[in-house]
Formats: C-alpha cells, structure tokens, sequence
C-alpha cells in the first residue's frame, strides 16, 4: 500500500485529523529520538527533548509552507529545541562553541545503549560543543548536505564545512579515548 | 583551477560531489596530509557508526500531548479570502477600464465591454411617451365610463319597469276595490230607494185606500 506523503499528512492534522498527525511522529520518532540521544547524551533527556520537539514542530506546523522537505524543517525545529534545552539546563551559559556544554562522564544510563560503539560514539559526541555536534549530527546521522545545514542553522556553507572540519579533528581523539 | 582547501576538498569528498581534478588533489591530500586522512578516517568511521547507530528501545511517550485539536477557523480566517478579495479588486479595476457595462431588460441581462453607458430617452421623448400612457389611461376611463354609464341605464330601466308594474298593479287593485265600493254604494242605495219607493207606494197605497174609504162613504 502506499504511503501517504508528508504534505498530505501535514493537511489532514492540520484539519484536526489525530490519525494523520500519529502516523507523521511514527514516521520521525526515531530519528529524532536518536538526534536527542546523540545530542543530549542520555536517554531521559532526549524523551524529553523529542516530546518537546514535537510540541513544537505541531504548534508550528501551520508555518510549513513545503519549500524544503518536511525532514530538513523538522530537524531545524530540532536543533532549535536542543539549544532551548540547553538553556534551561544552564541558563547563564553561551551556547554556541561552549565547551561546558559537553558531558565530562558517561551516566549510568549509557549502559542501556545496546551497542558498544554507539556507546562510544554517543558519549564522544557528548565532549563536542553543542554547534560542532549539531553539524556532526545532521551531516552524518541526518544525511543532509551543507548547504541544507548552512539553512537549517542560519550558517554559511563555509561555516558549516568548517565546523565539521574541526569537530572531526576532536572526535577523532575521543573516540581514541573512549576505544583506548 | 582546481580549489585546493583541505576544508572544500573534504565537504565535496563528504557531498559525494568531487570532480575528477579533485578527487586527484584529494587523495593527493590523503596521501601528503596526516591529519586530512585522520578526518577522512573519522568521516568513514562516523559514517558506519551513523549506519549500525543503535539506540535504547523508544520509550512510551504521551503523543496525545503534543496534539492541540486545532480551532475551527472563523470563515473570516479563511486563507483564500485575501485571494479572492484581490481577484475581486482586479475584477473591479478591469470592469472600471474596460467600460464594462450590463442592463437588465425585460428580465434579460445584457454585459457587454467598451461600450458607452446607454443614455436616458430625450425630453420629447418622455413627452410622447406620457403623451401616450395619459391617451391611453383617457382610453381606458372612458371605456370604463361608457361601461358604468351602461350599467346605470340598465340598472334604471329595469328599476323603472318594475315601478311600472308595481303602480300598476296597485292602481288596478284601488280601481278594482273602488269600483266594488262605488257598486255596494249604488245597491246600497237602490236598496234604499227600494225601500223610499215601497214605503212611498205603500203610503199611496194608504191613502188611495183612504180615499176609497172617503168615497164610500160619501156615496153612500
């Protein structure tokens, strides 16, 4: 059968269609509950974080006006949200390249990852400031291009490919780390 | 001339987007720079990490939370009325510049552009035309008139005839009670000139006899 496409699903919860609007969140619950996991580091913070993600991406979804795909707003929505998040856990703090927004130590609940490497990579992730991880994040497990990035971050290109370029550069270390 | 910045070789080597010259200068860049192939390392690493990336199991959220049953917009609120309302001023606007024009006439509806307003009818016209409704209406009264007129005449002449016979009749009746009167008056006195006549010839009778006495005796 065929699936229904993002745009028609957008309209019919639009209507008020409750249906619609659940069959969208299936389709991106995991994705972005994986981004909370990669972005905020433990499992509580990112049900947290997609709860109030998709929050916001209903009250705003009246906005969507189908430019882009529904994917590269809903993940700028996201990286929205994740630095909102970041904010009220520790209001007084700079967010863009701060590196006290890294978690120094692996919690507990990194042991329910069930994979080792995902683990490590999380964790890796964690030590990154929150604006290299966020390129990390949509370049790599996003699949995004830079220009689609430089977009949804409000970037140049330049920027974005820069950012990446330095961030590789520090989670090459840590993941030395977290394997050493 | 290709761009040689480690940092643009690598975003296009990561958008899958290198041209020939390069990819060359790429793997050049590969081979000559440690750190460059350490990224690229990571890059590939990362990219198999983003592909075998397992996360906990989802956990049960309220979604119900994060839909608000929108408001039934207010008819006013429709997003096609700005549309429609700008459609209806340039409608409007070419109506105005075209001329456009429409006459409803005996029940028929006439549009038509670049036409002149049709202009009233001229004073004499009007003139005629009262002229005509007031010779009509003059017509039609005196029809009506004539036909009242009629009606009276009717009306009298059949009020008249029945005076007639009414007057009569009645008058036959008195003649015929009069003539009855007259005919009792005159036995009445027939009756009594009977009686004058009897008593009169009996009164001669008396005195016939009364004279027969006399002359009896006489006689004798």
């Amino acid at each position: 059968m065929f699936e229904k496409r993002d745009e028609q699903l957008i309209e019919q919860a639009l209507k008020g269609n409750k249906k619609a609007w659940f069959a969208l969140i299936k389709r991106y619950e995991t994705g972005i509950y994986q981004y909370g996991i990669r972005m905020t580091g433990t499992p509580h913070d990112a049900a947290d974080l997609m709860q109030d993600i998709f929050i916001a991406v209903f009250k705003s979804l009246s906005n969507f006006r189908g430019d882009g795909s529904f994917k590269a707003w809903l993940y700028r929505i996201a990286h929205f949200r994740c630095i909102e998040f970041y904010r009220r856990k520790r209001p007084d703090t700079p967010l863009e390249d701060s590196e006290e927004l890294s978690c120094e130590r692996p919690t507990p609940e990194h042991s329910l990852m069930s994979d080792i490497t995902s683990q490590s990579l999380t964790h890796a992730m964690q030590r990154l400031p929150l604006a290299q991880r966020a390129v990390i994040e949509l370049k790599f497990f996003g699949q995004f291009t830079f220009e689609e990035i430089a977009e949804q971050l409000g970037l140049s290109s330049n920027t974005v490919k820069s950012r990446l370029y330095s961030a590789l550069s520090k989670l090459k270390l840590d993941l030395e780390v977290e394997h050493g | 001339m290709v761009n040689q910045s480690p940092e643009y070789l690598f975003g296009q080597w990561l958008d899958n987007a290198l041209t020939e010259d390069e990819r060359s200068a790429f793997e050049a860049l590969c081979v000559s720079d440690e750190d460059f192939a350490a990224r690229v390392a990571t890059a590939t690493q990362l990219n198999v990490a983003a592909e075998q990336f397992s996360a906990p199991p989802m956990p049960a959220w309220d979604k119900n939370a994060t839909f608000i049953a929108p408001d039934k917009p207010k008819w006013w609120q429709w997003q096609g009325l700005p549309a429609v309302s700008m459609a209806m001023s340039a409608a409007a606007m070419v109506m105005v510049l075209s001329g456009f024009s429409m006459q409803v006439e005996d029940g028929r509806v006439t549009m038509g552009f670049g036409q002149s307003v049709p202009k009233g009818p001229t004073e004499a016209e009007v003139a005629a035309l009262v002229a005509d409704r007031i010779n009509d209406y003059q017509q039609a009264n005196q029809a009506m008139f004539t036909q009242y007129v009629n009606a009276l005449q009717q009306q009298q002449q059949e009020s008249s005839t029945q005076l007639a016979q009414y007057l009569l009749k009645s008058s036959r009746q008195e003649r015929r009670e009069d003539f009855a009167e007259l005919v009792q008056f005159i036995n009445q006195q027939r009756d009594d000139d009977q009686r004058y006549y009897a008593r009169q010839l009996t009164h001669l009778q008396r005195e016939i006899n009364a004279m027969d006495d006399g002359y009896t005796a006489v006689t004798e």
